[in-house]
Formats: structure tokens, C-alpha cells, sequence
């Protein structure tokens, strides 16, 4: 039985805010309180409370345009979650995110401004060293120091949104399937991306792993396959199954 | 959208913006203004001025012309004891005193105005004391058309904190003045202190309401301080036992009356052993003997901050260092002059 583990939806303080996205992170950084006060404007200017209601959840699409603290703390507020599909990452190395809801269509892009940066020993003069004096001065310094707002519009995919996998293809050269459009046709075939452009790895070898059969539970009758061991509907190499919206 | 027409064309056109004329060490100023018609009788001066064409503007809808924008910012940037006219002249308002007192600047809000690329404002240092209807700032909106938003933007951060620039009435303190030192107790030499403290106390509109001499007596000091603040004082100054002699007993004095709050030692040259101390709320400088043989020191910075009602702690003092080196000029000029103006 899986247990669902419950969310903290109820409004909370900046103060709880980060203690949160710290715990959640490992620990206390500039780009924390960035991100936490990033999310915070975001939520605002949708009218979502922070961390948002369940129902605001289901319409609320996070982009985050850094690999950074400040991406981890945006997540954490807004409980924007990749693997729900609502928080997306761009990899543009923009202290940035984009905070979208779906249901009206609304979405501001809030930028963090190279000036806060700039200022931080203005507003923290107590400080003597650059961290100490972010810390502080970005708990002091207003939106309109710490960021820039840009409404803007979002043409999100179907492909895109959360919800189960529209579309599933199998790569005609490895056989991997691929979820969510993500194949890539070349002369009428379909392939994995590695398969047709290349990957971020090399030097493929399949290998085998020492303990190779180890599993969480023993399966009491190895003779029974169980559900999730059912192979299922397969997909056959080339074969696009599902829903097609191109 | 700016449009370009040539100057000869331009007969029954609205200027778009004051045009300034420049005639050295004799006139600076609009030659003509915004909104002025242009008729055939200006054609040859606006020439002479070096304008062989005019702008015309047609404003979108998200854009906002100078003089407009300027406005907006001056609101923003006016906190209290700040009065200004809506008439910019080349796009420029000035900001005044509305009456005297500290002029105070949001000097980390003022920098990330000032960052915002449309727009500038310039001040007074902060900290200074000013006069009614002094000048203390001016604005203006750098191009002349801009987006609304970046104004808009700029007029947020200005307002932070109640506005940029704002004028802080001095409050009228009833002083109470301890002179300690057993060469001035027992007459061996005659004080000067007491003068140069009053008056000092006095150029800001306050009162000295009793004068001490004591001896270098801490328990003496102490009583006295106690008896100062029974009587009503609301400000203390001590002079003499500042220093680091075994007879230098006042910081112990001002202790056992039991202050709530010292800070020893300030980062300005001359008043290093300066003292600010609180017994409550009620303000206890300890003076040091520099202020006998300097106009100007340490207590004419903090003084007049103390009266505009702020809290003076460690920081505080540690702060005044930049800037906070006398040049000890033969004519001194203060406050028109570098120091004590760092923060």
C-alpha cells in the first residue's frame, strides 16, 4: 500500500518559508532567499497563496531558467515538482523563472536583478564580507530592487503538461521507448535522440553488476510473475502508440 | 515615437521639450518651452540656437514624455519635510526643505534608483543639517520619451521607506550638562567646557536646563546623572574623564547610573573617545576634551542625528570613519565640507 504523503499547503511566513527550502536544500545561501522571495512575487502576482492550495497546484506551471540554489528554493515554495511535470527546466543560466497558471493563461517571467548584487553592501553596511552582506540585504531589499517583471505568454505543448504520458514511440534503431513526443523522425523513421544526434554520454557497454537479482522484497512464488512484472502492451520498434496531436 | 521635422517646417508645431539656451557666465536656461507653438518670428532664433530641426512627438500608449515622468519621480523621491513644484524646467524638478532640520538619504535606495538607466537623482550628502527652502535634491527623466514602465519601476524603488530624501525636524531637547575633573572642581583651571557645550546645544534650538561641576567622583557623577534624569532631562552631556587615566572615571559613572546601552570609541577624527550611552531613552554623551580645542568634532556629527530622534549605535559610529578625518583647515567650513559625510 502506498502511502501519499501529505503536503504542507497552508500559508506560511517567509521565515518558514526558508527554514523549509534550507532544510530541503542543505543549506543557507543567498540564492535561497533569492529563490524563496522569487516564488513568493511569483505566487503573489497569480493571486496563489505561498506555498500554493491544492487547487492552485493543479494549475500552476514553474519554469526555472537555472541549475542553481535559487532553482531549488523556487521549487520548494511554489511545490513545483519535476516529476508532475509542473516545474520545467530551461537551461538558459538566467537567474530567472517564469511562473505560469494554466487555467488563465497569466504567467510573469521574474528576473533577479544583476543591481541587488550591486547593492548588497549598501543595504547590509554591517556586513564586512559579500555573503554576510547578500544575506541580509536581501531580506531587506525590496521587489522592486531584487527583480524585474515581465508578463508574458506561455504556449505550453500538450506534450508538456502534467497529466499521464500522451504518447509513447520506440526508437527503430535500439527499440527505447520514448515518451511524449520527445522521438525524433529522420527519413520517415523515428528514433531516441541519442540514437539520432548524439547524447551527453559515451562509450556505451552494457554490463553486468555484481548481486544482479537483488530486489526490496523477495517475491514468495518466482514461478508467478507479478502485475508490475507484467510486460503488458508492448510498443514495437517504429510503432507511435497512443494519441497523436501533430 | 519621436518624428524629426525640419525647423522651417515647424511653424504652428508644439515643441516636444524645453530648448535650452547657454550664453557663458550671463544665462542658462529654456529658451523656449515645452507645449510653446512655433511661429515665423522664432525661426531664426531657434537656428541661432543650433536647432536646424524640431522632434514631434506622438506618444504610445506604454510611453510617457519627460517632464510627465519627472513628476512622478519627484513624488516618489519626496518623503517627509520635502515640498516640490510641479513645473519642470528641461525636464528637471528640484526638491526642498520644508522646513529645517536633518536631511536624511535613503542612500542604498537613491543607488538602485539611480541604476535604473531613464532616470537620476542627485542629493545633498546625508546627515546634513538644512535650512527651510534649501535645496536638497533634483530629478529628471534622462531621455526624452521613455516606457512607462521603467518610471513606474523607478518611482517603486524610490518609494521604499516612506521616499529617498526626507527632512527630520530637530527635536527641542532639555539638556542636562556634567562637567567632571577635579582641576576644573577645585579651580585650579577654568572651565570652558560648559560654553562651548551649550552653545552648541543651543544652535540646534535646544536648552541646557542644569549645569554640574564634579570631581572626579564616580559615585558623585552617577548620583547626578540619576538627579538630571528625575529633573526632566531628556539629554545628558559629560565632559572630561573621557580619556584612559586611572582619574578617568566617567564611562564607570555613567555605567553604575545604570546605562542600558554604551558604545565607547568613534571612528572620527577629532573624537575618538567619544562616548554615546543610553539610560533608558533618554541619550548620554560623553564628550571628549577634543572639543575644546576643535570647532568642529565627533559632536556635531552625531548631535544633530540624536535630536532628529535616531537611535545611535555601534554601527553608527563605526560608519562615520569614512569621511569622519578633519582636515583641520585654517577656516573651517563645516558643513560644507567632506567631513563626516561618508555615510
Amino acid at each position: 500500500m502506498v502511502k501519499r504523503v501529505k503536503e504542507k499547503t497552508e500559508a506560511q511566513t517567509f521565515e518558514e518559508l526558508l527554514a523549509g527550502s534550507v532544510a530541503a536544500h542543505g543549506h543557507l545561501c543567498p540564492g535561497q532567499i533569492v529563490g524563496v522571495r522569487l516564488a513568493i512575487l511569483g505566487l503573489r502576482l497569480l493571486g496563489f497563496e505561498a506555498p500554493p492550495t491544492h487547487p492552485q497546484l493543479k494549475h500552476l506551471i514553474v519554469f526555472v531558467e537555472m541549475d542553481r540554489c535559487t532553482g531549488d528554493a523556487v521549487a520548494y515554495v511554489t511545490n513545483a515538482k519535476l516529476g508532475r511535470r509542473s516545474l520545467k527546466f530551461v537551461d538558459y543560466g538566467i537567474m530567472a523563472a517564469t511562473l505560469l497558471n494554466l487555467e488563465t493563461g497569466r504567467a510573469f517571467r521574474i528576473i533577479s536583478t544583476e543591481e541587488s548584487r550591486e547593492l548588497a553592501a549598501l543595504y547590509a553596511p554591517g556586513e564586512p564580507d559579500r555573503r554576510g552582506q547578500q544575506l541580509e540585504a536581501y531580506k531587506v531589499m525590496p521587489d522592486s530592487v531584487m527583480f524585474r517583471v515581465q508578463e508574458v505568454k506561455v504556449n505550453l505543448s500538450p506534450f508538456d503538461m502534467p497529466g499521464p504520458t500522451r504518447r509513447k514511440a520506440a526508437c527503430m534503431k535500439c527499440g527505447q521507448v520514448v515518451r511524449d513526443n520527445r522521438e525524433v523522425r529522420q527519413n520517415g523513421s523515428v528514433y531516441c535522440r541519442p540514437c539520432a544526434s548524439g547524447a551527453y554520454f559515451t562509450g556505451v557497454q552494457e554490463i553486468a553488476w555484481p548481486d544482479m537479482n537483488w530486489s526490496p522484497y523477495a517475491n514468495p512464488d518466482p514461478t508467478k510473475l507479478t502485475d508490475s512484472d507484467s510486460p503488458g502492451r508492448r510498443v514495437w520498434p517504429g510503432e507511435i502508440a497512443g494519441k497523436r496531436d501533430d | 515615437m519621436i518624428k524629426t521635422v525640419k525647423v522651417e517646417e515647424a511653424v504652428g508645431l508644439k515643441l516636444a521639450h524645453d530648448i535650452t539656451e547657454i550664453r557663458p557666465g550671463e544665462f542658462k536656461g529654456p529658451a523656449f518651452r515645452q507645449g510653446h507653438s512655433v511661429c515665423e518670428d522664432d525661426l531664426c532664433r531657434l537656428q541661432r540656437l543650433g536647432k536646424n530641426h524640431l522632434y514631434v512627438i506622438d506618444l504610445e500608449e506604454d510611453e510617457i514624455h519627460e517632464n510627465e515622468a519627472a513628476a512622478i519621480l519627484a513624488q516618489a523621491l519626496a518623503g517627509a519635510g520635502i515640498v516640490w513644484e510641479n513645473n519642470p524646467r528641461e525636464g528637471k524638478i528640484d526638491l526642498y526643505a520644508a522646513h529645517n532640520g536633518l536631511l536624511k538619504v535613503g542612500v542604498p535606495a537613491l543607488a538602485a534608483f539611480n541604476l535604473v538607466d531613464e532616470v537620476m537623482c542627485a542629493t545633498l550628502h546625508n546627515h546634513m543639517p538644512v535650512k527651510k527652502g534649501e535645496k536638497v535634491a533634483a530629478t529628471r527623466a534622462i531621455p526624452l520619451i521613455m516606457k512607462r514602465a521603467a518610471i513606474e519601476r523607478a518611482a517603486a524603488i524610490a518609494s521604499q521607506n516612506g521616499g529617498v530624501v526626507a527632512v527630520k525636524p530637530l527635536q527641542k531637547a532639555r539638556a542636562g550638562l556634567i562637567i567632571t575633573g577635579n582641576e576644573v572642581y577645585h579651580g585650579l583651571i577654568q572651565d570652558s567646557f560648559a560654553p562651548i557645550l551649550s552653545r552648541k546645544v543651543e544652535a540646534l534650538g535646544s536648552e541646557v536646563a542644569t549645569v554640574d561641576f564634579l570631581p572626579d567622583d564616580a559615585e558623585a557623577i552617577a548620583r547626578t546623572i540619576r538627579r538630571h534624569l528625575s529633573e526632566g532631562c531628556d539629554l545628558l552631556l559629560l565632559s572630561g574623564g573621557m580619556s584612559v587615566d586611572p582619574d578617568d572615571v566617567t564611562r564607570h559613572a555613567i555605567r553604575q547610573a545604570g546605562a542600558t546601552e554604551m558604545h565607547y570609541g568613534s571612528a572620527v577624527l577629532p573624537g575618538a573617545m567619544f562616548l554615546v550611552a543610553y539610560l533608558g531613552e533618554v541619550p548620554v554623551l560623553g564628550v571628549p576634551a577634543c572639543a575644546l580645542h576643535h570647532p568642529v568634532t565627533v559632536l556635531d556629527l552625531v548631535l544633530p542625528r540624536i535630536l532628529a530622534g535616531e537611535h545611535i549605535g555601534k554601527l553608527d559610529l563605526a560608519l562615520l570613519g569614512h569621511g569622519g578625518l578633519c582636515r583641520d583647515c585654517p577656516e573651517c567650513s563645516y558643513p560644507h565640507c567632506p567631513f563626516g559625510k561618508g555615510m
